[in-house]
């Protein structure tokens, strides 16, 4: 993970350095750096699965592989379609992340649509509570109060994507400390 | 001895609230009495002075999330209603705050908010699930609604009037294992299943988040 880290870094820093520190599309330059000091695992409140999923009335891939779903929603497709009125769910991608408690926590299944994740602290009765807003690219969507409980996923409607529709699914995957 | 009209026909007078027969008698005591002539003409200069002053009604900036604030307030105080409906009476003091003049309204209160809070348990969201407290969209024209679907098991945040990806657009997703906050620089990079950096989250100039690819 350190070595991940320094990556992550030296990544970041180059490109502010080559892109004024707004531009973002700057050539690597040779830069030498220390190596990253050990950081302490922020504390968490929980962790969360964010996928994007591209409904569409006849697909063409193979759809929502059960494997490639969190253990407590092999059955996304099935649930989807109780609510949104199409045949075929894809999984276009998928981000499991922890909840910091102190500071905010990105759920980034695409660059295109992700989620800002902000606790508020563990809710009475079980669950999280949460702050989040729903980005698209450089526009946020929708703001949102809200408690996220385990086993029960809570499904953003998106936009309108060619004959289909995008859908973002949050849910808490693990039990709280 | 001439019995004085009360407050409240003057008021209901200036305020055009009386009946045909009501006002006929009022005018007649107005054509007797300059005294109370004078006071209408007292009251209907002070109206006409405030209604100049004061404006019918101002906007309120981004109605959206001032109501879901509110509802988010309610929805605290209810909770901190309850909690201090159960909270444990100090000892010694039990009886002395039951005999408070404020108790039985309190109290009547309470039972309310707790009957409602069963009520609406029961008809939204049942206990276990997930709840949508609070939304506010940005953009006007982006109409944000929740429900529970039972049918699904799941909890349902639609947002209508959102505008279409332009069907060119490629989305494209990314099986992120996991992220990690950088604190030093103040970026998010998220990692695949195998420790490998896939985007990195900055922010820019104004605060906005950036995804940045990290390829290599």
């Amino acid at each position: 993970m350190p070595h991940s880290l320094t990556a992550a870094r030296l990544f970041f820093i180059t490109l502010m350095a080559c892109g004024g520190g707004g531009v973002l599309n700057g050539q690597p330059a040779a830069t030498s750096f220390e190596a990253s000091p050990i950081i302490r695992k922020p504390a968490t409140d929980g962790k969360v699965w964010g996928g994007l999923i591209f409904a569409s009335p006849k697909g063409k891939g193979t759809g929502v592989a059960k494997g490639d779903l969190p253990a407590g929603l092999r059955d996304l497709p099935v649930r989807l379609g109780k609510v949104f009125q199409f045949a075929h769910f894809e999984l276009l991608g998928q981000h499991t992340q922890d909840v910091f408690r102190e500071y905010e926590s990105w759920v980034v299944p695409s660059k295109d649509l992700f989620l800002k994740v902000d606790s508020k602290g563990k809710a009475g009765g079980g669950g999280i509570n949460l702050h989040l807003q729903f980005w698209q690219e450089q526009q946020v969507l929708v703001k949102t109060d809200a408690v996220l409980r385990e086993g029960s996923p809570l499904f953003i409607s998106g936009p309108k994507w060619r004959d289909g529709q995008l859908i973002f699914v949050l849910m808490l995957t693990m039990p709280e400390d | 001895m001439k019995t004085p009209p009360d407050e409240n026909q003057l008021v209901r007078y200036l305020d055009d609230e009386m009946d045909l027969a009501e006002k006929n008698t009022f005018e007649a005591s107005l054509a007797a009495d300059a005294e109370l002539r004078a006071e209408i003409e007292s009251m209907s200069r002070l109206g006409a002075v405030l209604r100049s002053a004061m404006p019918d009604g101002r906007d309120v900036p981004h109605p959206d999330f001032f109501n879901s604030q509110i509802q988010v307030r309610l929805a605290e105080e209810k909770q901190a209603h309850v909690r201090e409906f159960h909270a444990p009476a100090q000892v010694g003091g039990w009886l002395g705050w039951m005999r408070t003049p404020w108790f039985a309204a309190a109290a009547t209160a309470v039972i309310a908010v707790v009957a409602f809070g069963f009520w609406q348990d029961r008809h939204s969201a049942p206990t276990g699930l997930s709840v949508v407290l609070s939304t506010y969209a940005p953009n006007p024209s982006v109409h944000a609604h929740s429900f529970h679907s039972g049918e699904a098991q799941a909890t349902v945040l639609m947002l209508d009037g959102l505008a279409s990806v332009p069907p060119d657009r490629q989305i494209v997703g990314q099986q992120v294992h996991h992220s990690d906050m950088d604190r030093q620089v103040a970026t998010t990079p998220l990692f695949s299943d195998e420790g490998r950096v896939l985007l990195v989250r900055a922010v820019d100039g104004r605060n906005q988040p950036r995804l940045l690819e990290h390829t290599r």
